[in-house]
């Protein structure tokens, strides 16, 4: 089978050139954007995946990790009874108002109080045991690397929250923060920065199963208790979820990437349509010669829909590789950007959809193949 | 049937039309291009349709060839009325039957003049190897054996129609058309065309219909039709040496 689709791109890609690129920038674009959003919003959920706990312990009806309100530190006793749990420690969340040393104004940071042990749970994914270590000191902190400069402070230097003196004791990575700043802490230090008087048990209970596959099983049997005041329970999955989407669905990001999208597809369908319409007006007279021959419409569509598929496939190899540096360089700057398989999935049907919506346009342009038109 | 020879009343024509009309509507004016004609074609014979540019010759070879309808009368093309087939069937008895040369030689400039030929064997359910050797052996026909690695940009205005014709050669065909093959080639390229075209209607026992105002191919036809205002006005045998100069009473 001669493969006229191929060759004639091959020998052609001047002319199927804007389509690759229209095609790709829309790839390119839409990566990029969902990789941001995960990246950004995935940051809302930091401190549940990048925590070991299987369950979370919190108050009933709590929309995302920085909205909770504390519970009875009675509970913690009540979980612990549960056989499938190993292990139950408390989480405090302080929102605190930073002043540095340098000239910053004040910055609103969120103080996340957490067993400072070897085995604790909280961020034992995103914290190095080291540092981890050195939390057991009083009024010690952590805070990220790219926040340095915004809270005026660096290593070993002494700054205040609401009030009460901390000391820079470490700098760690990947624990950006939405809309403020994150400061990590030992449990001891946390209760000491919260100045509200109501808060009395911890903001959370983070719980480690036996078995984390049980975590469903175990959250609902928790549920529903209410000798110790009202509190619920959600396996870690569940939680990380809702706090996702507090951030995609309740601030309008969601609608914003899903605008995005919708945009980026139609500016790219019609270049790209437009472009492979030109290609096939450009041999409307051999297509019409073809069917002069007896060679049937449907095999001269197939041949046009097989350039639009070539034209999405390399458009999104060309967006793959550039959006893989970029994704890189991102990393390297301390941009959050995250990929996700089902992402990257969607942005591949977006393009290939995209694709294939301007070949079938492309195909309307056959009609004007009418070999009758040849004998004039 | 003024035009029937020996052979023709013994043999079906391979292509007859029979009171065939075709007006064309412009705005409000009605051109009638082909009124009620009546034309026989036998196989093996070269026949050319020459006339005046608007007599209504190419949309006879249409019709003849199934690319359009008639508004009236019929077609009938090796047995087949082209009026009752289909848009899909005519697509069909076009594959199975019929090769098209055009004034422009519409070659795809990515493919080689191999590529070119071989592309609508493909889609004639021809095996690979059957199809490759029957786009070589068209090639050959048509002397290009040695240029069938080229692409149309590498290739001459004259190679350029042979490749066209090897194309349509390739099919076997048993109807060949072609729309004015050598007004774009200079006279050795058109002669060469010509005699290529005789050859095939010789050797492969190919009805060829050729339209064209080209004089110098009057004498190369089997039989030359002469067309003005939608009609034939004279049907002639140049070639043959005695009594077939026979007019047709309009």
């Amino acid at each position: 089978m001669v493969a006229l689709a191929r060759k004639t791109l091959i020998y052609e890609w001047r002319r199927f050139l804007p389509a690759m690129l229209a095609v790709g920038f829309a790839g390119l674009l839409q990566l990029l954007q969902i990789a941001l959003v995960l990246g950004i919003f995935g940051s809302t959920s930091l401190y549940i995946t990048g925590s070991s706990a299987d369950i979370w312990i919190g108050y009933p009806g709590t929309q995302s990790v920085g909205s909770g309100r504390t519970i009875d530190a009675d509970v913690e006793s009540h979980v612990l009874m549960d056989p499938a749990v190993q292990r139950v420690e408390p989480y405090i969340w302080v929102d605190g108002d930073w002043r540095g040393p340098a000239e910053t104004g004040g910055v609103s940071v969120f103080v996340s109080g957490i067993d400072p042990s070897a085995d604790g749970l909280m961020f034992s994914k995103a914290l190095p045991a080291d540092l981890r270590a050195r939390l057991a000191e009083p009024d010690a902190v952590v805070v990220d690397r790219s926040v340095l400069d915004q809270l005026g402070v660096s290593i070993g230097e002494t700054a205040t929250i609401n009030g009460h003196q901390v000391r820079v004791v470490g700098i760690s990575s990947g624990l950006r923060a939405l809309g403020g700043v994150n400061v990590l802490c030992s449990l001891d230090t946390a209760r000491r920065l919260d100045d509200d008087p109501a808060d009395a048990g911890p903001t959370y209970l983070v719980a480690k199963l036996r078995d984390p596959g049980q975590a469903d099983a175990v959250a609902a049997r928790l549920r529903g208790d209410t000798a110790f005041g009202p509190y619920t329970t959600w396996s870690a999955k569940d939680f990380a979820k809702i706090s996702v989407r507090y951030w995609l669905f309740d601030t309008g990001a969601g609608a914003g990437v899903l605008f995005l999208a919708g945009i980026v597809f139609l500016v790219g369908a019609v270049i790209t349509s437009q472009t492979l319409i030109a290609a096939v007006n450009g041999s409307v007279r051999e297509y019409a010669t073809l069917n002069a021959l007896g060679v049937g419409v449907g095999a001269l569509r197939k041949v046009v829909l097989e350039q639009a598929f070539w034209v999405g496939a390399l458009g999104l190899l060309g967006a793959g590789l550039l959006g893989l540096v970029l994704m890189l360089l991102a990393r390297s700057q301390d941009v959050p950007v995250v990929l996700t398989v089902p992402a990257a999935v969607a942005c591949i049907l977006l393009v290939m959809g995209l694709a294939a919506v301007s070949g079938l346009a492309a195909m309307r342009a056959l009609r004007r193949a009418d070999p009758a038109t040849l004998l004039r | 049937m003024p035009t029937a020879t020996a052979a023709a009343q013994i043999h079906a024509p391979a292509l007859l039309a029979e009171g065939i009309s075709k007006a064309f509507m412009s705005g409000d004016q009605r051109t009638q291009v082909l009124d009620g004609l009546t034309l026989s074609l036998d196989a093996g014979e070269l026949t050319l349709i020459s006339g005046p540019s608007g007599c209504g010759k190419s949309t006879l070879l249409a019709i003849l060839s199934g690319l359009q309808k008639v508004d009236s009368g019929r077609v009938q093309a090796l047995g087949s009325e082209l009026g009752q087939l289909d848009l899909r069937a005519l697509e069909r008895f076009r594959l199975q039957h019929t090769g098209f040369v055009f004034q422009g030689f519409n070659l795809f400039p990515a493919l080689s003049a191999f590529e070119q030929v071989e592309l609508p064997l493909n889609h004639m359910g021809l095996s690979r190897n059957e199809a490759r050797r029957r786009a070589q052996q068209s090639l050959e026909e048509v002397g290009l054996a040695h240029r069938m690695r080229l692409r149309p940009s590498e290739l001459s205005g004259g190679e350029k129609q042979r490749v066209a014709i090897a194309r349509a050669l390739a099919k076997e065909p048993e109807l060949l058309f072609a729309d004015e093959p050598t007004s774009a080639l200079d006279a050795a390229n058109g002669q060469m065309i010509i005699d290529i075209l005789h050859r095939i209607a010789r050797t492969h026992g190919t009805t060829v219909l050729c339209v064209s105002h080209d004089p110098r191919l009057v004498v190369h036809a089997d039989r030359v039709l002469a067309m003005e205002d939608g009609r034939i006005l004279s049907d002639r045998r140049p070639a043959a040496p005695a009594a077939s100069d026979q007019e047709i009473p309009s």
